[in-house]
């Protein structure tokens, strides 16, 4: 079976290629990369993941417009997306309340994030896919 | 979670990345000691305030990824200095600017297999 597919969002390029490292060799996902919110709602409708981490904080469209466009998307509308933000505690409700699956916080540990990822989407006991 | 390659596999992926990251780094540093020189010599402005403030942000979002969690609540804190005109006192910038830079470099000094992420 093939590994679950997780699409990272983020207009830093440093925490996109940590991000992929952690979550493939770490977590054993594939792991898919956008740079900007555009690009990541191209990629999303493409691609189908199944989550998406999305950064808060990007020029343009942000994480919240992402968010809203992924969530306006029949295509894209039920894949969980986990908000990457440095605010977690004032901002966390209002995420969750516009749709988010759940929020980290950034600086994320990149031997902890698949952990993390999997505990907010419900994946520890199903393991992942291909294992 | 059992972690699917070797630690030490892991943790030389993630040096890799450093690597290509510091330059990056470096230059957010500088961006935000150019902020502080002009407001020692009392030629600051908006713009290069909101520089320094974004770069502080990016750097307090990424450098515990790298093992530099210390450093990451520096430039947390040099933020907030940022944010708040009541608080931005170039003389204690100066010295949490001095303990970052200091934090980022003897990283360069250390085995990266000695690396620890919190």
């Amino acid at each position: 079976m093939m590994p679950r597919t997780v699409l990272v969002i983020d207009d830093e390029r440093d925490i996109r290629e940590v991000a992929k490292t952690s979550l493939e060799l770490v977590g054993g996902f594939r792991v898919i990369l956008a740079d900007s919110g555009e690009s990541g709602l191209s990629l999303a409708q493409d691609a189908r993941p199944d989550a998406i981490i999305l950064d808060l904080m990007m020029p343009d469209l942000d994480g919240r417009k992402t968010l809203a466009g992924l969530k306006q998307n029949t295509l894209t509308a039920e894949i969980p997306v986990i908000i990457l933000t440095a605010k977690v505690q004032s901002e966390k409700h209002e995420l969750l309340a516009n749709g988010a699956a759940g929020v980290l916080v950034k600086p994320f540990n990149p031997m902890e994030l698949p952990d993390q990822v999997c505990e907010i989407l419900g994946w520890c006991h199903s393991k992942r896919r291909g294992e | 979670m059992a972690v699917r390659q070797g630690e030490d596999q892991v943790r030389a992926a993630l040096e890799k990345v450093w690597m290509t990251s510091k330059p990056e780094v470096l230059s957010r540093l500088a961006t935000i000691e150019r902020f502080l020189a002009s407001l020692e010599s009392g030629n600051s402005n908006n713009a290069s305030r909101l520089a320094a403030q974004s770069a502080a942000h990016r750097l307090s979002g990424s450098l515990g990824m790298f093992g530099l969690g210390e450093a990451s609540t520096c430039a947390a804190e040099i933020e907030s200095m940022l944010l708040h005109d009541d608080s931005l006192q170039a003389e204690k910038m100066a010295e949490l600017l001095r303990d970052l830079r200091n934090m980022i470099e003897r990283r360069e000094s250390q085995d990266p297999g000695r690396i620890v992420h919190p």
